[in-house]
């Protein structure tokens, strides 16, 4: 019998001191795939390894699901014993399913208010669900955090969390630490007050509430607090750092992933950005937005921040993933969290202080002179500091950063990151923008395009101790899908214009190719089945905010559409058109050999660091050119 | 109309616009019922299906279509209300759907696109009727019509390689109410060929 259904029976309500453990347990067995971003550390690793460089080529579709709603498809099936549970789209329908043999269990429909589209900034997508102790939680784009029996698919309680008249969303997808159900919220572009809310998963009671702006008390900053840098240090600074009351509609929406140190009892996050994007309408550097904070899971207080973006003035919100990596760094074993950044540097931090340990850009960047890390600060350049009443041209990064929500993945064996991520630059107006709750408030004309070299888009492998770019696959359009990487050294990605790509993990060569339905932006996974056969599912339907050109009434012919995203995607419904196909994949069954995964019960410690695949380049330098 | 008229006053505005709507309408100020010569607005339909084959549709124009300060009017009220936000420069589209194309879910006659400003509609346009006084709908109406394109004789679009063939001037470089005057050769989603 597997773990996680012994601890469903065992523990089936009152064990919550043993939950966070079960769950960090059963999230190492590779057979399942229990929480989106695979794991507590968010590596997105599977350590399933049938499918290997030699036969994955022969990689075909084993079964297929419509999920019916033609909108943005970001979301990470969760795979659970012998069940897939997979979410749409507003207005997030739950679906599960027989991970074998793909038969239909149930399905969950809740009444989502409709007019809760009109506040979703950029598509109405969700990133998934999360599940703990026989119970799946959905968040639904108005606000409802709902619990659901795994096993009938009856709802068990249901808690609202926001409110959609102040312009409040969910599109995160929650993650359960220690038996409360970790859930922000979206509408950094509508003058939210953002907030990460944790709820019983037993009750459904709210246990805290941790905003990102305003006083120490709403914050959750109190005696436990000890930030490395001097500028985060003081009394009140999310009130202090803002023009008076300013911090009531100042953005700093939690919507991307959390990752949790179960020996530190630490959960890690990053705050997206103040509001509105006119940043002469918000003097001061705007604390707590874009900033990755530490927190104690039971409590909620928070341990250490650390700003990035001090007085954001592009729109780069930092709620990018935050993977918890224990590195050899200059000799010094250091437990770290790698934060690939929006604004174009991949961020290797001292998860126990804070501290800044190296910041070095992964794609153009020119909005910064780069990061000093003895004082925490970027550089802003001042040559892109437009004149009042005058449009910034060439910013690099465009306002979605050098990359956005889609998560990385990180490979134990090869010890390197696998980014997916944009290659865009724009031209960039602020306006006067007044703020009417529930409307738009961001006071900004922007237009995106192709970074240098007419690509927008890339995968790259990052190695996060040399600081170097290993290879890169260059991509047409923004490579806006998560990635995953097996224990075969096989990296799996999709991309905007329907291919969904398996590749080398050491060199990026291209493996094999699958020609899907719609444009690919969700999160591959991979499972075993009861069948033995190792699977990788991913999610078809092209959309986000890069993709609403080709799934929305959207006019490819004006460029600052889609808050600038026009510009960069005028040709996207050229190569696809929306859909919602859940796609698994696995070997034809004589090719499939018997899985070597690891036992369920407990997961192999790390492998030791693996000799290099290959010199890394000493500048990033792209090895492929052009699409293959 | 307080709440709104504060918000001008205090936050957008200029002066001279919130004068305009602080007060209560002056006398030639057309009120919510009476565009229609006594046809009321709650008749007009937003369906192209009449049971029967009977059409209820008043024939109510847009009050202000012969102010020529109307459609400027609307462009501010649409920077001023936010509507921008959603819809984008130009009526691009983004949260809410694209008003620069010749397309209209609810409607393209003026009282149907009032009537989806100040009622909203379902998957998510706002209803403005509380906050908006109707004479600064009517502007948006102006403003609405004036950056659609032109209807043609097709009846769809072609999306290809070489088609669309045309982009705006992005509005970082030019403001417009008249955004469609101005266009240059489609960038497949490369920098604009308007550099200044």
């Amino acid at each position: 019998m597997k773990t996680w259904s012994i601890a469903a029976l065992l523990c089936f309500l009152p064990c919550a001191a043993a939950t966070a453990q079960d769950l960090n347990e059963t999230s190492k067995d590779p057979k399942q795939w229990v929480m989106a971003p695979r794991d507590y550390a968010n590596t997105r690793y599977s350590d399933l390894d049938q499918i290997t460089k030699d036969n994955v080529a022969k990689l075909q579709l084993a079964w297929s699901f419509s999920l019916g709603i033609p909108k943005g498809q970001e979301a990470a099936p969760l795979i659970v014993g012998d069940t897939m549970f997979i979410v749409s789209p507003f207005p997030n329908k739950v679906f599960a399913l027989d991970a074998t043999s793909g038969d239909l269990k149930w399905a969950y429909v809740p009444a989502t208010d409709p007019a809760s589209q009109g506040v979703a900034c950029c598509d109405v997508v969700t990133r998934g669900l999360a599940y703990d102790r026989g119970r799946v939680f959905l968040a639904t784009l108005d606000n409802h955090v709902v619990a659901i029996d795994a096993n009938t698919g009856q709802e068990v309680w249901n808690t609202k969390i926001g409110d959609i008249n102040l312009g409040e969303t969910v599109t995160m997808a929650p993650l359960v630490v220690k038996g409360k159900v970790l859930v922000g919220d979206s509408g950094g572009e509508l003058g939210v007050r953002g907030k990460l809310t944790a709820v019983d998963e037993g009750s459904g009671k709210i246990l805290w509430r941790a905003f990102s702006t305003g006083p120490d008390q709403d914050v959750l900053i109190g005696s436990e607090f000890k930030p490395f840098y001097d500028q985060f240090k003081g009394k009140d600074l999310g009130v202090s750092s803002w023009p008076p009351d300013a911090w009531k509609i100042g953005g700093g929406t939690i919507w991307g992933w959390i990752s949790y140190d179960p020996q530190l009892n630490l959960i890690y996050y990053g705050v997206g950005n103040p509001g509105p994007w006119n940043p002469n309408q918000r003097p001061g550097d705007n604390l707590w937005t874009t900033a990755i904070f530490a927190r104690n899971p039971d409590t909620g207080q928070a341990r250490w921040a650390y700003q990035l973006n001090p007085h954001d003035l592009w729109d780069h919100d930092e709620i990018n993933e935050n993977v918890l990596l224990d590195l050899n760094i200059d000799g010094k074993d250091r437990k770290t969290l790698v934060h690939p950044g929006r604004n174009g540097y991949m961020y290797v931090i001292d998860r126990e202080s804070g501290e800044v340990i190296s910041a070095d850009a992964y794609d153009t960047v020119n909005a910064y002179l780069g990061v000093d890390v003895k004082t925490g600060r970027p550089t802003p350049n001042p040559a892109k500091i437009a004149p009042l009443g005058k449009p910034a041209q060439d910013v690099c990064p465009a306002s979605p950063g050098a990359k956005d929500w889609q998560p990385v993945a990180w490979s134990p064996r090869t010890r390197l990151l696998y980014v997916p991520h944009q290659h865009l630059c724009m031209n960039y107006q602020a306006t006067e923008v007044g703020y009417i709750a529930g409307t738009p408030y961001v006071g900004a004309t922007v237009d995106m395009y192709a970074g240098p070299g007419g690509y927008r888009g890339e995968v790259a492998a990052w190695d996060p101790v040399k600081r170097t770019k290993v290879w890169a696959n260059k991509e047409n359009f923004p490579a806006w899908s998560g990635a995953l990487v097996t224990k075969g050294d096989i990296a799996f990605y999709g991309t905007m214009d329907r291919w969904f790509k398996a590749v080398d993990a050491t060199n990026g060569k291209e493996l094999w190719r699958f020609r899907a339905g719609s444009g690919i932006i969700g999160q591959p996974v991979s499972f075993q089945g009861k069948d033995g056969r190792q699977y990788i599912a991913i999610l078809s339907g092209v959309g986000g905010w890069p993709g609403v050109v080709a799934n929305a009434e959207v006019d490819p012919r004006v460029r600052n559409g889609a808050l600038g995203f026009t510009g960069a995607m005028q040709d996207l419904a050229a190569h696809t058109a929306a859909g919602s196909d859940l796609l698994v994949f696995a070997l034809p069954s004589d090719v499939a050999q018997p899985s070597q995964a690891a036992p369920s019960q407990a997961a192999p410690p790390p492998a030791p660091p693996q000799p290099q695949p290959q010199p890394p380049a000493r500048q990033p330098r792209p090895r492929r050119h052009g699409r293959p | 109309m307080r709440q709104a008229a504060l918000l001008f006053s205090l936050l957008l505005a200029p002066a001279a616009l919130a004068q305009q709507h602080a007060g209560q309408p002056s006398a030639g100020t057309p009120r919510i019922h009476e565009p229609g010569n006594g046809q009321p607005l709650a008749n007009v339909p937003i369906s192209n299906l009449y049971p029967g084959n009977v059409a209820a549709s008043p024939d109510i124009q847009n009050p202000l279509h012969n102010d020529p300060e109307s459609v400027q009017r609307g462009m501010n009220n649409f920077i001023a209300f936010n509507c921008v936000g959603c819809h984008a420069p130009n009526g691009g589209g983004g949260m809410g759907p694209s008003l620069s194309d010749n397309k209209w879910i609810y409607g393209s006659k003026p009282a149907q696109i009032y009537l989806t400003i100040a009622q909203g509609r379902p998957n998510g346009m706002p209803a403005w009727a509380g906050m908006l006084p109707s004479d600064a709908i009517w502007d948006l109406v102006s403003y609405v019509q004036s950056i659609a394109e032109k209807p043609s004789d097709k009846l769809g679009k072609t999306i290809s390689p070489t088609s669309p063939s045309i982009e705006q001037v992005p509005a970082e470089f030019v403001s417009s109410p008249t955004p469609w005057r101005m266009t240059e050769p489609f960038s497949s989603g490369r920098q604009p060929g308007t550099k200044k």
